[in-house]
């Protein structure tokens, strides 16, 4: 039996044709009309997995096609594989990172960040034609062998299935560790012992424990930045100057500015101008890390928020948004519920604190760059005390006018799931909201179960 | 076996939780501390009356403390949780404030747990991942002066250095005790046996310090008398058990009592909760650096990555007391969602294979349930290691 797929349609070619292009890190653009081409052609072959309709996996049988940046973004996915490849037969250095930090550094050393998705967006657009099924399948299997070399309670592996187990070429494990989650620094050590255990491997340092305050917490850090860099330039065989990291911070900052922005413009209106899962892939576009190129990210950034602004003007309600819906603050581990699902149960994800919080924090531009970066770094929200990131995601609700709150936990997932109770406990005293705590299963065995309680939690709302 | 030493240390264990209660009333105050980098001399010679936080083996109270800490957090730190909870341990109960360190990260968000659900005022020691450089160190230094800072300013006295050098050097005769004493539980003909001295180790968590030391040189004069030459060699028909992994605290006997009834016999430990805290600590100078310095100093904990598999000292710990105690067989203990154990079983076992000792991986929690699985993997590792040893002294005649 055929499977039900999804095809941009041609009536709105001519107005994504006026859209703007993408420009790249190496210069290169890539227009509308080659993008529109990718799409409609080249991408449905490589990639028919991502234009299956398929609920389960949060693929609906029609998109917003007249949110151009939508497009842009998929079209990115598309092809990060093979502008991975690209990239490394070009010499450029790839380092594995962790999600939920700031990539200012690797930028100022010329090096791609790739936080632990990505590693695996990459290893698995290796392979083309795959449907869902064989997709989801080439990814368990993969996720087992790690968990077999590892531990099979870790959820975060590091990347090492596709560094170690498979042969993906990153030059450096290179992540600020224990930030956010502990496995990852289990899963950087786990490097040590693998078939390519000659990867090159660094312990950023992120102290834990009310840091923010303390100079020499600071100084700590901003010595375990200068530490990266120094790793990074011997990878690439060159020198990264402090000049260059106040150009990338400068850079970054005019991503997370825009972010800002854009998210604060989603949220001055009742009415949402995307869905959940646009609103989410443009907003995570602040990091600039999204798609391994930083100005790619940039310039369909920019051309989001004139979007958005656009869109919040005219009152344009996001596709397939329901009239009036539950708004949902999601927090908690680095995943989160299917959005689409969740909006036909009459809800929308207006904010998630896991790929937000650094975005938050800008670095002053005055002085060290690498003391203020480090700085601004002991300042995420996420990695504060409980009571203070709980208070920062109560501002955050309010600036949302969330409905209810979801703290999402992974399998496996000990650093958050540990404080998850606390926090909403503290968010529902301070604010009323309704809180939900959801306890996301190993390799997402139970999707149906799992929505099952995300509906009746929006149904009660 | 009875070492009559012993029967006072269990009595007197018996009596400390009044002992302690009495002492509150006359104004001292009592710390509990769990951590592997806790510098307890310094809380010592502030005047304050250490004890451990360490229980285990109650699946109820794990039970109760997921209701706080998550059912995805490690079994030992929900039962710390559950405990808190509940407030019916005896020695919880009596402590004025808690000092963590965040070796662990689930121990330091047990500290935050705590805090939080149950208002209790906690001092956290943070702990640098790059533990071995430099400039981590110089970091440890100044998390150790602010923690004891705090500290001072609970106890309302500045820690003075001829207190802590007396601290020091008390903490450095329990060790050194300690060490000699385990020397004779791994002995041929032993007149002591690991778990006797596993749990004399933890007695020395919750006694008065002094009293400690010097049940421990009474234990130590009673071996000596009863054992003049301890000699580590194997018994005939000898299954000999080094245990590694997860910690096993007070209250936790089941893999140690299993093991115990399939003919095994423990030989040595590399556990937190054993005796590898008290080894190699080696302290340099009197004063809350110092102190600090040599606990880090020390074989470090698991929880701390280490990227150089040829240099991890962990590892080459693990080889030395393995050669010491002439073990045979490595059964590696990890508690459910012990991520820092976990992670490196296979790596643990892949290594030691290389120098043909056997490691048998028990993962498990605190309920009963599992108990005969156990058993039964235990039992076919011991028989094995039995065969392997009877075939080998028949190879040797």
């Amino acid at each position: 039996m055929g499977k039900k797929l999804f095809r941009y349609s041609e009536e709105n070619k001519d107005k994504f044709l006026e859209s703007d292009n993408i420009t790249f890190n190496d210069g290169s653009v890539v227009t509308p009309e080659e993008i529109w081409d990718y799409l409609t052609v080249e991408g449905p072959v490589k990639y028919p997995g991502t234009y299956e309709i398929n609920l389960s996996q949060g693929n609906r049988d029609s998109r917003d096609e007249t949110l151009s940046t939508s497009l842009k973004t998929h079209y990115l996915s598309l092809t990060f594989s093979a502008r991975m490849e690209k990239a490394k037969e070009s010499g450029k250095t790839i380092a594995f990172i962790q999600g939920g930090q700031a990539v200012d550094p690797y930028t100022a050393a010329d090096t791609i960040a790739l936080r632990p998705f990505l590693v695996g967006q990459w290893y698995h657009g290796r392979e083309h034609g795959n449907d869902i099924y064989k997709s989801v399948l080439r990814r368990k299997q993969s996720k087992e062998s790690a968990f077999h070399d590892m531990s099979f309670e870790a959820c975060q592996t590091g990347g090492y299935e596709h560094v170690q187990v498979g042969d993906l070429p990153i030059d450096v494990i290179a992540p600020y560790t224990v930030l956010r989650c502990s496995d990852v620094s289990y899963g950087v050590e786990a490097h040590r012992h693998g078939p390519n255990k000659d990867v090159k491997l660094i312990n950023v340092d992120y102290p834990m424990r009310h840091q923010a305050d303390k100079p020499w917490a600071i100084e700590y850090f901003a010595q375990n930045l200068r530490k990266l860099v120094k790793t990074l330039d011997e990878v690439r065989g060159k020198t990264t100057t402090e000049y260059d990291l106040l150009r990338a911070i400068k850079l970054h900052n005019e991503g997370r500015r825009l972010g800002n922005e854009l998210a604060d413009l989603w949220w001055s209106t009742d009415i949402p101008p995307t869905n959940s899962d646009d609103r989410n892939s443009l907003v995570a576009l602040a990091n600039l890390d999204m798609h391994g190129d930083v100005q790619a990210s940039l310039s369909v950034l920019k051309e989001a928020k004139n979007i958005i602004a656009e869109r919040v003007k005219n009152g344009v309600k996001g596709h397939a948004v329901t009239d009036n819906p539950k708004r949902l603050f999601i927090l908690g581990s680095c995943v989160g519920i299917n959005e689409s699902r969740s909006e036909d149960a009459g809800a929308i994800v207006v904010g998630k604190d896991d790929q937000w919080s650094h975005c938050t924090s800008i670095v002053e531009e005055e002085g060290d760059p690498y003391y203020n970066l480090a700085k601004a770094t002991l300042e995420y929200p996420y990695e504060q005390s409980i009571e203070k990131r709980a208070q920062w995601t109560i501002e955050q609700i309010k600036k949302s006018r969330a409905d209810g709150v979801i703290f999402i936990h992974n399998w496996g997932c000990n650093t958050q799931a540990a404080i998850s109770r606390p926090i909403v406990d503290f968010i529902k005293r301070e604010t009323g909201i309704p809180t939900y705590i959801h306890e996301r299963d190993l390799h997402g065995l139970r999707d149906e179960q799992e929505q099952n309680r995300v509906n009746a939690f929006i149904e009660m709302l | 076996m009875s070492i009559k030493t012993l029967e006072i240390v269990r009595k007197r264990l018996e009596e400390r939780p009044e002992e302690l209660r009495e002492a509150r009333k006359k104004g001292q105050k009592v710390v509990g501390w769990t951590g592997y980098n806790v510098p307890e001399e310094i809380i010592h010679a502030l005047g304050f009356i250490p004890v451990r936080i360490a229980v285990g083996g109650d699946d109820r109270l794990v039970e109760v403390g997921a209701r706080y800490a998550s059912s995805k957090t490690c079994v030992f730190i929900r039962e710390i949780v559950g405990a808190f909870a509940e407030n019916e341990d005896p020695y919880i109960q009596q402590t004025d404030f808690l000092a963590f360190d965040a070796t662990c990260l689930q121990n330091y968000r047990a500290a935050e747990v705590i805090e939080y659900f149950f208002k209790k005022d906690v001092v956290v020691l943070a702990v640098p991942r790059n533990f071995a450089e430099d400039d981590a160190k110089t970091y440890f230094v100044h998390e150790a002066n602010e923690f004891t800072r705090l500290l001072e300013e609970r106890a309302g006295i500045a820690l003075d250095p001829a207190r802590l050098a007396e601290s020091v050097a008390l903490y450095n005769d329990i060790r050194k005790t300690l060490k000699s004493i385990y020397t004779f539980q791994a002995a041929k003909d032993n007149v002591i046996s690991w778990e006797e001295v596993y749990d004399l180790i933890q007695a020395g968590e919750l006694l008065d310090k002094h009293e400690y030391l010097s049940l421990l040189h009474q234990t130590l004069a009673e071996l000596k008398e009863r054992h003049h030459n301890p000699v580590i060699e194997s018994d005939d028909g000898d299954s000999r058990i080094f245990i590694s992994g997860s910690l096993i605290p007070r209250g936790d006997r089941k893999l140690i009592s299993i093991i115990n009834s399939v003919g095994g016999r423990i030989v040595g430990d590399d556990l937190w909760s054993g005796i590898l805290p008290h080894l190699d600590l080696d302290i340099k100078e009197i004063s809350p650096a110092g102190v600090a310095l040599g606990y880090l100093n020390r074989t470090p904990h698991a929880a701390l990555p280490y990227l150089n598999l040829e240099s991890d000292r962990r590892l080459k710990k693990l080889h030395e007391l393995l050669s010491q105690s002439k073990a045979q067989g490595v059964i590696y203990h990890t508690l459910r969602y012990c991520d820092p154990f976990t992670f490196k079983a296979k790596e643990t076992k892949n290594v030691l294979a290389k120098s043909g000792i056997p490691l048998l991986e028990i993962h498990t929690e605190y309920a009963g349930s599992d108990y005969e699985a156990m058993k039964t993997r235990v039992e076919a590792f011991v028989e094995m290691i039995r065969i392997k040893s009877e075939s080998v002294q028949e190879e040797a005649a």
